[in-house]
């Protein structure tokens, strides 16, 4: 894709709204295109092309730059060569992984809320209450975060098929 | 459920059975299916000679399919819950036949009488000016008025007290939370601290009732119809329960239902609705149960949000507002926590 993954998602948007929802009668229909509308918004502020083809793009690149750098040596035309950008290719985190990883943090963070409750008559007060908030403390950045990356929900469209 | 989603279909359907209840053939024309709801299927019906004239009446058939997002479902609650309050100061439709069935329309169903007016949406834009005065204050009070008088109904002789299984004022708070813990361990998708956090508080807090009465369980805004600024029925019984009438105003005051103003669902000023809702149902508001309740309501719509994430998930349907419910579960849990901390 040449476009920008944003304005692609926007030009999306204004499609739907101005040559589809113009032209459809069926509430119902217009609410789900509303919901479409919603997801789209979403995946604008969440998402972005896929890290996996460009890297196998660089990592075609690279191969052929280092293949080039590797003929030319000791070669007396290789000084009026242009310099070749250097660098190994970054191996990407698969989402999977970073799920998982969430996950195993979230579950250790409910776990640890449970056995404060069941010895907090043993800890210290200030113990207690230091932990207590900084497992607050992480649960609210987790949704803190997420409100960050999130549009406003188009509730009232999807409901009654109508512009709000 | 090869009827549902197919309008031609479920119309033969209903003119069969509907002549099998009436006794004699009927004609259904074209069935229409409405976006509202977020969780049974809601149509019109319009029926022919249900009565043995050539007269043409609607009905409205809600279903609850089992890919549904509270699936398994069971009509008994609301037509229970519907019988119950025919003939009381409780405008709502009038249910007529219903069933868990699943061989009639491949899913439990209801059948109940089509009520003239409009619903007021609770979610609007910023940029949306608030409803005119005197038709505000107007729906306001009849909107406390009902509330009020659904909360002192006598139910323990009523067909709803097949629902009561052992609810009292005291554990009343308690078999609640328990039941939304035990429907987030269901739906849940992924572990959610943060719930888990507020389940522990509520059921460490939890209020003694001033009563067991009939809760609604969805009362706000959206869910009643008006004509003229009076209200003719009360709508979407389905999370209907015996439990602390608190419950109802906790969930009516939630944020989400206020449109971007001060009012309780876009129509009453906070302590005029208590006042008010105090001296109709003749017990007085406990602030910090409404608030205790607010907190639960947000817990049960973030649970209702990861159901639409999971019903989504497992493909059981695309309807396309799933999603974006979905994406509502950070807001509740974020509204909940500062609900506790402002209560605790």
């Amino acid at each position: 894709m040449n476009n920008s993954f944003g304005r692609t998602v926007d030009g999306m948007c204004a499609t739907l709204r101005s040559e589809v929802l113009t032209r459809l009668d069926d509430a119902f229909a217009r609410g789900q295109v509303f919901g479409v509308i919603n997801l789209l918004n979403t995946f604008k502020v969440r998402a972005d092309w896929s890290a996996g083809f460009l890297l196998e793009q660089i990592g075609a690149q690279r191969i052929a730059l280092d293949g080039v750098a590797a003929l030319l040596e000791g070669q007396p035309s290789a000084a009026l060569a242009p310099a070749l950008p250097a660098g190994e290719v970054p191996q990407p985190v698969p989402i999977a992984e970073l799920l998982a990883m969430r996950e195993a943090g979230n579950r250790a963070i409910a776990q640890l809320l449970g056995w404060l409750d069941a010895q907090r008559a043993s800890l210290s007060p200030e113990l207690a209450s230091a932990v207590e908030t900084k497992l607050r403390t992480a649960m609210r950045a987790e949704v803190s975060i997420e409100l960050k990356n999130s549009p406003r929900p188009l509730f009232a469209e999807m409901s009654s098929g109508s512009e709000a | 459920m090869s009827t549902l989603g197919d309008e031609a279909a479920l119309a033969v359907k209903v003119s069969n059975y509907l002549a099998e209840q009436v006794g004699h053939a009927v004609q259904v024309g074209t069935v229409r299916r409405f976006p509202v709801g977020f969780s049974w299927l809601t149509y019109a019906v319009p029926v022919t000679g249900l009565k043995g004239g050539s007269d043409t009446e609607e009905l409205i058939l809600r279903l609850g399919p089992d890919y549904g997002l509270f699936a398994p479902y069971s009509a008994d609650p609301q037509a229970l819950a519907m019988r119950s309050l025919e003939g009381s100061v409780v405008p709502l439709p009038r249910a007529y036949w219903s069933s868990d069935d699943p061989s009639v329309f491949g899913a439990p169903f209801l059948f109940c009488e089509k009520v003239s007016g409009d619903a007021v949406v609770p979610w609007v834009s910023a940029n949306e000016p608030g409803l005119e005065e005197g038709y505000r204050k107007q729906l306001a009070t009849e909107f406390i008025d009902v509330l009020a008088a659904l909360h002192r109904v006598s139910w323990q002789d009523k067909p709803i007290a097949a629902l009561a299984g052992g609810v009292t004022a005291e554990n009343a708070a308690r078999v609640n939370v328990e039941y939304w813990e035990t429907q987030i361990g269901r739906w849940a998708m992924r572990s959610y601290p943060l719930a888990e956090w507020g389940i522990r508080w509520l059921k460490a807090h939890c209020p003694v009732a001033p009563r067991v009465a009939i809760v609604h369980g969805d009362y706000r805004t959206g869910n009643f119809l008006e004509v003229d600024g009076h209200i003719t029925s009360i709508l979407d019984w389905e999370l209907v329960h015996l439990g602390d009438p608190h419950e109802d105003l906790g969930w009516a005051s939630l944020p989400m239902y206020m449109g971007g103003s001060k009012l309780i669902s876009r129509l009453a000023e906070p302590d005029w609705f208590y006042s008010r809702y105090s001296e109709k149902v003749g017990f007085e508001v406990r602030v910090a149960s409404v608030r205790y309740y607010q907190a639960l309501s947000l817990l049960k719509l973030a649970a209702t949000h990861m159901a639409a994430a999971r019903c989504f998930e497992e493909g059981r349907f695309n309807d396309m507002r799933m999603p974006a419910m979905g994406s509502q579960i950070a807001t509740c849990l974020r509204q909940m926590e500062k609900t506790i901390e402002a209560s605790a």
